[in-house]
């Protein structure tokens, strides 16, 4: 029994000799490790949370093969969690895309910005986390930084969109001078054929006795063509119900067609015709693309209308629907915001609205002088793109000969959108 | 009467105008929470509106084929296509793949609707055939510029085309892939971007129109 023990006490006292050796080996090499002075952690400025902004100074002493490793952990008592790797020449302060007014960064130190949403998704706002760096050169480590500390959080401001908010800021107030400063006459809008021309198709459509189709898109009602699409659909299904002809309006999107009906009754009523009301005027067809197309143009190959409208927010249906419209001799007249749809149109239609035409619109039919002068509006923010381009032009061709960077790079803020 | 159905609708109006507006600006998780709560509104909505528009597709097709008007035939297969899919549906409880067989909702979805989604798309090429037809008529010097345009993006995505041209115009020393390369990148973007910077700011002004109450037409009028 003495034996048994004794011969315990020695394998434990051995044991213990080879731990302390060991743990001192290892102390011993960290020791060996220099530090990366000057590193720092912060919260991700401008950002809704979830990001921290890690920064220390370029080593010149740096290779081409040395790569650098971001780790963080969630409390003291956690183990770190590899965040990522990135070689020694990337990752500068010049890298961090944010402008000159929001961000000073420069070339001769690191900031990393370190997601950490896949890393610790649970984190609460607010939750301060440890941070370090190592620097590492064909699998050695070469140096590692002391643990810094951040709480990530959400922040209330994007001061990078200040150049944004600044162009908005100036658009309200013109906006708001424009609408109060409403003049009954003397305004003057330049002709748009397209709307001109809906007197004719409506009057085609009633001495022909068949009816017109308004195609408002497969857009949905926060879609903008489509809300611009409702305005000019008032207007034209009031000019139906004073002529006494019959309008169609396929609907793709249910919502739309809640509010189409609204507007159709309204016009209706507005023109002394409550009794030509309808609620069938309003049909909802399809939620898919391709059978709301298929319907639409079956609809328009027997009935063969008079005149067609498409106005909204459309896409490869376009063609689909127009073509279809022209062999059946309707008279049509487009008008969407979709940039490459607006070819198709132009080809197939007899008149097409393009973009800003089809916002517009509305207030070129209504003749309300508040919405006639908020078009004034659009005009200033014309004016506005236009002096910006060839300032913007003249000031980086300048910067760029002379070779300013840092006024060639303000100039590149400035009309930058973050 | 007139505070209920304009006063508060337009109240909410410019409220979730300016809130979604001010989002944009500010970052903070209550202005993310608010942008998804707004979605999840939104597919509620769509959802019950949804069923408003099945009424109304089933409504209309009724009338039509009660009414024998032209062409009701048509309106039968509303109702067998949407028997076709939906019966399935519920027998396979929606799913298209049980134990690596399709389901007869697999196959409707396979050999129904997207054999007729595929049709539908297919027809587009030939709808373009006849489109450019149209538009290759000259008529005004646009339509030459047009026609020119085009014609020489026919003639360079063809290997024929690029031997004509060589043996035509290689004196000028330009293939024709770099004036394919000018048209598509100087005239066609210029193009492009004064609609688009057009349309950026019409988006602009309609918005402010209607968060601020201006243009009130698709709530009908007083």
């Amino acid at each position: 029994m003495i034996k048994k023990s004794s011969l315990c006490l020695i394998l434990c006292l051995a044991s213990a000799g080879a731990l302390h050796a060991a743990g001192k080996s290892a102390k011993a090499a960290q020791a060996a490790v220099p530090a990366i002075n000057g590193f720092s952690a912060s919260d991700m400025p401008y950002d809704a949370g979830g990001a921290a902004l890690l920064r220390w100074p370029v080593n010149a002493a740096d290779t081409e093969t040395t790569v650098y490793t971001v780790y963080a952990s969630s409390s003291d008592g956690a183990g770190w969690v590899r965040i990522d790797e990135f070689p020694s020449s990337a990752n500068t302060g010049k890298g961090i895309d944010l402008p000159f007014w929001a961000w000073d960064g420069s070339a001769a130190e690191h900031a990393y910005k370190a997601e950490l949403g896949n890393f610790f998704p649970g984190a609460a706002e607010g939750t301060v986390l440890r941070f370090k760096v190592a620097s590492s050169d064909k699998g050695r480590v070469t140096a590692e930084s002391l643990p810094a500390e951040a709480a990530v959080s959400g922040n209330w401001f994007r001061l990078d969109r200040l150049n944004n908010l600044l162009l908005l800021v100036l658009v309200m107030v013109v906006f708001f001078w424009a609408v109060s400063h409403a003049k009954r006459k003397g305004l003057f809008i330049r002709r748009i054929a397209g709307l001109d021309a809906i007197d004719e198709a409506i009057g085609r459509a009633t001495e022909m006795g068949k009816p017109i189709y308004y195609v408002p898109g497969i857009g949905s009602m926060s879609s903008i063509s489509t809300i611009a699409s409702a305005f000019i659909l008032g207007e034209v299904s009031k000019k139906v119900a004073q002529y006494d002809s019959f309008i169609k309006i396929p609907h793709y999107d249910p919502i739309v067609m809640t509010v189409a009906k609204e507007v159709v009754k309204q016009s209706y009523m507005e023109a002394g015709r409550p009794d030509s009301y309808r609620e069938d005027l309003n049909f909802f067809v399809s939620q898919d693309q391709f059978s709301y197309a298929a319907s639409v143009d079956g609809m328009i190959a027997r009935e063969k209308p008079a005149a067609c409208f498409f106005m909204g927010y459309f896409m490869a249906e376009s063609l689909l629907l127009a073509e279809v419209g022209a062999t059946s001799g309707a008279i049509q007249i487009a008008g969407t915001d979709v940039e490459h749809q607006l070819p198709f149109f132009f080809t197939a239609c007899d008149y097409t609205l393009i973009g800003e035409e089809l916002y517009a619109a509305g207030a070129y039919l209504s003749k309300e002088p508040m919405l006639m002068s908020a078009l004034k509006v659009q005009d200033f923010g014309k004016l506005v793109v236009m002096v910006s381009v060839l300032l913007g032009i003249v000031l980086l061709a300048l910067g760029t000969k002379l070779h300013w960077d840092s006024f060639t790079q303000v100039i590149l803020n400035l009309f930058k959108a973050y | 009467m007139k505070f209920i159905k304009k006063h508060i609708p337009l109240l909410i109006v410019l409220v979730v105008g300016v809130l979604t507006l001010a989002s944009y600006y500010v970052p903070n998780k209550y202005s993310v929470d608010y942008l998804e709560l707004m979605n999840k509104w939104e597919n509620i909505v769509s959802a019950f509106a949804f069923l408003l528009g099945l009424i109304s597709l089933f409504y209309s097709h009724y009338n039509k084929i009660k009414r024998k008007t032209d062409g009701w035939g048509y309106s039968l297969f509303v109702y067998v296509g949407f028997l076709a899919m939906v019966v399935p549906a519920l027998m396979n409880g929606g799913r298209q793949m049980v134990d690596g067989q399709v389901t007869s909702l697999g196959w409707s979805f396979r050999y129904i609707y997207n054999a007729l989604s595929a049709t539908m798309f297919a027809v587009l090429a030939f709808y373009i055939v006849s489109t450019a037809y149209r538009s290759f008529r000259i008529k005004s010097a646009q339509a030459f510029v047009l026609f020119v345009a085009a014609f020489i993006l026919i003639l360079g995505k063809v290997p024929l085309g690029q031997i004509i041209w060589d043996s035509v115009l290689g004196w000028t020393h330009t293939g024709i892939d770099q004036v394919i390369e000018w048209i598509m990148s100087v005239p066609a973007v210029a193009g492009k971007r004064g609609i688009m910077i057009g349309i950026a700011i019409g988006a602009v002004v309609t918005s402010l129109k209607i968060i601020f109450g201006i243009e009130r037409q698709y709530m009908g009028r007083d």
